[in-house]
């Protein structure tokens, strides 16, 4: 018997996502069950049990879960101790000593709750210097008494370890790590310099502190959500999201759980790259508009942009994550008046009690409610059909709330709502994009999410955008990219040097020595030769600077050529070039394993779908009420062609177009909208 | 203006410019800070940036130090006052460093540009001037008398090269021999241009996003919604100023001054309905030391604590200021006219906690309890011995927050005039600098004792490997802040020096505090020299005053704090009548005896 199916599962805050893809028919199946927050394992049992899929048939099992970030948004993480330098114990606490940019004014600003106490933080004698000599040699014996009395005293379930220029020189964080196992074996140990080699130590520190917070949970979830699946016949592979692109083997997830925090978004970039790979298009602008949010990202050469410094409640991280812009504004988001301004979010209905038309008891406007308004949506033919929307309730809501006040109409209001939702989200996408020497005109926006594909059309007018895609089942996009994850890992590390004084030979030996780790971890996991890849990257900047540029750092013939690279990438990027030499700061490696992925096949034209009926809808093109021809997308076929304004309904999400814009089906059942700039 | 057909735009369209204004702003911050040369700009965010309307109506701010918010108003009244607005041309930038124009000291050179709807290319006369950009940041080096900062000057000439409002570009094309100038006259003369260009870059943002917004909705409905949008900032201010208690109250305060003597601080605070208004009567006159500031500064640093207190939340726009006016004698230390020096203006840094003294009278525990009121800065300067490059870094240290009628005050935090700005890695520094730090801790026993105890401040022990040059920018070391209601103030910021023989040939000690303290070891405020291997600075910054009296702090969080090491076991009985045991555990009966 072969194993012919691909198995995705999504956690969202909501709902679990089940994907499955044949290989051999070609057939995708989706499902949503329930997020179960006290029992995660449950929902995602439930989600594959809807699929009504023979585990034994799965040959891979893609997971992207929250259960990480969730722990920590929940202050339910393992309790944790810190062993540090001698002197140095209140590095966690202190921190960067800055407030977040939203409270720049507020005298009575407090800090975020500190995940390990002072009592719980130890220093022990040994210093290394800027250059990972050793100045002093570490106390063993301290560090085996902090260990003890970590536990004995303080009940920790965890401990981090970070020792300042532990990125230059591991030697001392390795050898506490061994004293720590053999005094206290039971305990979960996060060391800094195995998360990652690059300084500050502050955000080191922090980034181990997340990591051993998580830990003890992640691993027990992991165990039993392996169990299960086995005891269920599922004899593939079992694979974790990372949080800056691709998954890793569940085993290597639960060595450094930090890695899989923020998987959550990732599955939908995986999958825009993917299908941008597809259709021939590199450059993309990944828009998920959900219930709550929008989260946006750009893809550049096929790649999802990552940042190496990002936080979680204000606690900094340092390790890849993808460059996701969020703000809030999604369907859910509320409509309402501050003075004579008309402002729409942050504020979210949610899921519950939800827009007014959920009559769900919400009874501020949202987003969907005013989509209904202007008539985007079919009250019938919500979910499916499974749910009725109250059309005159969301109507009346906008009306008392919002256009008496203003002394507008429904319509007015509604589209000024739309509006005001639309400039947040363009100012968010102009960040990621014009503020880093990116044209958005060269993009095409991939719209998904449950509002994206209603959503996201307009926002590409607003930014000039030429071209929206809208993939095959929007509102699960994200565990459907899960499918398309190859397993990647990454391996950094901090090499401060005048490129001039840079040795050749010290420059290859140290990269060779990061790509030696990764191919090493790689060849374990079973990935011959031919599947694994390697991309070398170099964090490049003036002498002086503090802000880094990532210079690919392939196929060099001489550093001379890194130097160019560098120069070129600053000058398209800031729009000058500096007398000052430029400076090498950090050495990236990212190691590729390709795993066996479903293939998209075409889809063979079979006529074409024909309009089922007329909406009367809000034209952005024209500026006014119109009709719209409405299609269902089951119907649409391969190579046709709609002209906007149209609306498609599809059994969770609406795409709508406008009267300057135009659809293609493309052979694989994408549509792509066109025009509209 | 023709009376004849207005636009109304609707509240979305209001909504929608304000963003999009806003996120302008928000862009040309980024800009600055991506291209900008020197680290006090990109990491002590030492730079101020808004985006006025034609009639000079501030409409969008991003600065990056607080006490930055609104800054350039008063540089660009001046600026189009002395230049006249009818010589300005599409293109057109200028330089303003002049202090008593500027607001600031010389190193923060303001630079502007008018903004035309059509671009550059059009002639003045056919081309409408739509608003001003204006931004302003430190540069590292204008051929002061000293490198990296300067303490000591006694006139305005000793602080480097002036632009009085100096036409830099002209139609678009930069002038050669200003840029020359600039050049000759500066230690650090790639880095000055660099910034200038970083500066440019920032303007060229906001000049476009400025003329996309006009040619978008049209220049009617552009004006019309930002006047709702001042009126918006007017009455949510208003009626914040409103909501406050009538009276007027006075505070007093001294900083270290450089000389001996300190200078004094009075500040008067008025509210009246929705009026708000701020009096500096009463301190200092000038004094022959840099730490007069100019008016403009003064309105700053008041806009700073009214801001603070009706609309903390919102981006700034002239609207919000409308209820504040602010009154300084010319002359005074508040008001400082030429040719008086300017340079060190912490006399603006310290003044912000003393005008929230005068407040707190008014507000008691809304207004928290002082903070440790300084930045504790630490420059470090020298020649790098590897590169032989000159190099200057300065880093700023959190000081403890002051307690309100609900909470604890929060350990370490910065100043409430750069709250966005972080401290250096000592991994960095100790990568560009002959530095070893020998401790970073937060300092037992410094938070004021209280009923809500303030916050900690902290230490930190830069041991020196190698000779460098180093000064501190500190003053309030002499006096304490205050605390609320019982509650007392924190401990004072200071600078220990361990100094090797024969040190008083190369440091300066400008404000000696050892009389102060009675542990034997060398307190100073302000110093600069230069230091050898061995040596160690260790920089401690105050702690935040508490609120309510010490005794009623239930022993059960006087417990928590010694635990934690924040409090002493001696201060927790002696201060907090809290009798800990050495199992560490409330020894009630001697606790109930102790409190009586």
């Amino acid at each position: 018997m072969t194993s012919s199916h691909h198995l995705a599962v999504d956690i969202g805050g909501t709902f679990v996502d089940s994907v499955t893809f044949d290989r051999e028919s070609g057939e995708l199946a989706v499902e949503k069950a329930s997020t179960t927050p006290a029992d995660p394992t449950a929902g995602v049992v439930n989600a594959i049990e809807k699929l009504g899929l023979d585990l034994a048939d799965a040959s891979s099992f893609v997971h992207g879960t929250t259960l990480g970030i969730n722990a920590l948004l929940e202050r339910e993480g393992a309790r944790t101790g810190i062993i540090t330098n001698e002197g140095f114990r209140d590095i966690y606490e202190i921190g960067r000593t800055n407030l977040k940019r939203d409270s720049m004014y507020d005298i009575r600003y407090n800090k975020p709750e500190l995940l390990v106490p002072r009592r719980r933080r130890y220093g022990v004698g040994g210093r290394l210097d800027a250059k990972g000599n050793e100045v002093e040699p570490l106390d063993e014996d301290a560090v085996r008494d902090a260990a003890r009395e970590l536990v004995d005293e303080w009940d920790c379930e965890a401990i981090a370890v970070c020792f300042l220029h532990s990125y230059q020189n591991d030697e001392h964080e390795r050898r506490a790590g061994e004293i720590i196992r053999e005094e206290v074996p039971g305990v979960s140990l996060s060391l800094s310099s195995e998360i990652t080699r690059e300084y500050r130590e502050y955000e080191r520190t922090s980034t181990a502190v997340l990591d051993a917070y998580i830990k003890p949970i992640f691993d027990n979830y992991v165990e039993q959500l392996d169990d299960t699946v086995r005891d269920e016949g599922f004899d593939g592979s079992f694979f974790i999201t990372r949080s800056g692109g691709g998954a890793l083997t569940a085993e290597s997830a639960t060595t450094a759980p930090v890695h899989t925090i923020l998987s959550g978004p990732a599955g939908g970039l995986i999958g825009a790259s993917f299908v941008g790979d597809i259709i021939g298009r590199e450059n993309l602008i990944a828009v998920d508009f959900g219930g709550t949010s929008m989260d946006a990202c750009v893809i550049e050469d096929g790649a999802p942009a990552v940042e190496y410094e990002s936080a979680l409640e204000e606690l900094p991280m340092m390790i890849p994550v993808f460059d996701i812009r969020t703000i809030g504004a999604g369907g859910g988001s509320i409509g309402w008046l501050d003075g004579n301004l008309l402002k729409v979010g942050p504020q979210s209905a949610g899921a519950d009690p939800g827009p007014i038309c959920y009559g769900h008891g919400g009874s501020e406007p949202t987003i969907t409610d005013a989509a209904l308004a202007l008539g985007f949506m079919d009250p019938d033919q919500f979910l499916g059909g499974e749910m009725d929307l109250d059309a005159d309730a969301a109507l009346s809501g906008i009306e008392t709330k919002l256009a008496d006040e203003l002394g507008q109409s429904i319509e007015e209001v509604s589209r000024g709502m739309f509006d005001v939702a639309l400039a947040n989200t363009v100012g968010a996408i102009r960040e990621i994009t014009v503020e880093k020497g990116l044209d958005p005109r060269d993009f095409t926006m991939v719209a998904y999410g449950g509002a994206g594909p209603m959503f996201v059309p307009l926002v590409a007018r607003e930014l000039g955008v030429g071209e929206v895609l809208v993939p095959q089942a929007p509102s699960v996009f994200s565990a459907w990219g899960m499918l398309m994850s190859d397993i990647v890992y990454d391996e950094s590390q901090t090499y401060i040097s005048v490129l001039e004084d840079v040795d050749h030979d010290e420059f290859e030996r140290r990269f060779t020595e990061l790509e030696e780790e990764l191919t090493e971890q790689l060849s374990v996991e079973g990935f011959a030769d031919e599947t694994q890849s390697l991309e070398r990257y170099v964090e490049m900047r003036y002498l002086g600077q503090e802000h880094t540029v990532s210079v690919p750092g392939q196929d060099l013939a001489d550093l001379d050529e890194l130097g160019e690279r560098f120069e070129a990438k600053h000058e398209s990027r800031y729009g000058h070039t500096m007398d000052d030499p430029p400076q090498v700061v950090h050495l990236r490696v990212r190691g590729i394993g390709e795993t066996d992925k479903p293939t998209l096949e075409k889809a063979t034209a079979d006529g074409a779908g024909e309009p089922v009926g007329v909406r009367n809808a809000y034209d952005f093109a024209a500026g006014e009420m119109t009709d719209f021809d409405v299609y269902k997308r089951g119907s649409l076929a391969a190579g046709q062609t709609i002209e906007g304004p149209a609306i498609v309904f599809e059994p969770t999400t609406t795409i709508v177009f406008h009267s300057d814009q135009t659809a293609e089906v493309d052979d694989y059942g994408h549509l792509l909208i066109q025009g509209g700039v | 203006m023709a009376a004849s057909v207005r636009a109304e735009p609707d509240a979305a369209t209001v909504e929608v410019v304000r963003n999009y204004l806003n996120s302008a702003a928000e862009e040309m911050q980024r800009t600055l800070i991506r291209t900008a040369y020197n680290t006090i700009v990109y990491e002590i965010l030492d730079f101020g940036i808004s985006l006025y309307d034609a009639d000079r109506q501030l409409i969008a701010d991003s600065p990056g130090l607080a006490l930055f918010l609104g800054a350039n108003d008063y540089a660009l009244n001046k600026l189009v006052d002395h230049v006249g607005v009818e010589n300005m041309h599409p293109g057109d930038i200028f330089l303003l460093n002049y202090p008593y124009w500027s607001s600031t000291h010389t190193l923060d050179v303001c630079v502007v540009a008018p903004i035309y709807a059509e671009g550059e290319d059009v002639p003045q006369e056919d081309n409408e001037l739509i608003g001003f950009a204006a931004t302003r940041a430190h540069w590292l080096d204008l051929g002061a008398k000293d490198p990296g900062y300067v303490l000591d000057s006694t006139d305005m000439h000793q602080e480097g090269l002036i632009f009085p409002c100096t036409r830099v570009y002209k139609g678009g094309e930069p002038d050669e021999e200003i840029l020359e100038l600039i050049r000759f006259n500066s230690r650090l003369p790639n880095k000055v241009i660099g910034d200038l260009n970083a500066q440019i870059a920032a303007l060229r943002t906001g000049k476009l996003r400025m003329r996309e917004l006009h040619k978008k909705y049209g220049s009617e409905v552009v004006t019309a919604s930002i006047e709702q949008i001042h009126d918006h900032g007017r009455q949510t201010a208003r009626d914040a100023v409103a909501a406050l208690p009538d009276g007027s109250w006075t505070a007093v305060d001294h900083i270290d001054g450089t000389t001996g003597d300190l200078i004094r601080i009075e500040v008067e605070v008025t509210i009246d309905g929705d009026e708000f208004h701020v009096d500096f009567t009463g301190s200092s006159d000038e004094v022959d030391e840099p730490l007069n500031i100019p008016l403009g500064m003064t309105e700053t640093v008041c806009k700073l604590c009214f801001k603070s207190i009706t609309t903390p939340d919102e981006v700034s726009n002239a609207g919000q200021y409308d209820p504040l006016s602010v009154y300084a004698p010319e002359g005074s230390v508040f008001n400082a006219t030429y040719p008086a020096p300017t340079f060190t203006i912490w006399t603006a840094i310290v003044s912000v906690d003393i005008i929230y003294k005068a407040l707190a009278q008014a507000l008691p525990g809304h207004i928290p309890a002082s903070s440790g009121g300084d930045l504790n800065d630490i420059m470090l300067y020298g020649e790098d011995p590897e590169t032989g490059r000159q190099f200057v870094e300065a880093n700023n240290d959190a000081v403890g927050w002051g307690a309100t009628d609900e909470r604890d005050g929060p350990n370490a935090l910065m100043h409430i005039t750069e709250t966005m700005v972080r401290n250096l890695p000592m991994e960095v520094l100790e990568n560009k600098a002959p530095i070893l730090f020998d401790e970073l801790s937060l300092r037992e026993d410094s938070g004021g004792l209280g009923r809500f105890r303030g916050g900690l401040g902290l230490q930190r022990d830069y041991r020196i490997t190698g000779p460098v040059g180093a000064l501190s920018i500190i003053q309030k070391t002499k006096r304490p802040g205050f605390g609320l209601a019982g509650g007392e103030p924190g401990a004072k910021n200071g600078v220990v020096l361990h100094l090797n023989d024969g040190a008083d040939e190369r440091v300066q000690i400008l404000v000696d505090n050892t009389d102060l303290y009675d542990d034997g070891l060398k307190w100073v405020g302000m110093f600069r020299g230069f230091f050898e291997p061995g040596e160690v600075i260790s920089n401690r910054s105050g702690g935040g005053g508490g609120y309510g009296e010490p005794f009623e702090r239930p022993p059960e969080a006087v417990l928590e704090d010694v635990i934690d090491g924040y409090v002493s076991v001696a201060s927790a009985k002696g201060d907090y009548g809290v009798v800990i045991t050495d199992d560490l555990e409330i020894d009630h009966e001697a606790t109930e005896e102790l409190r009586g």
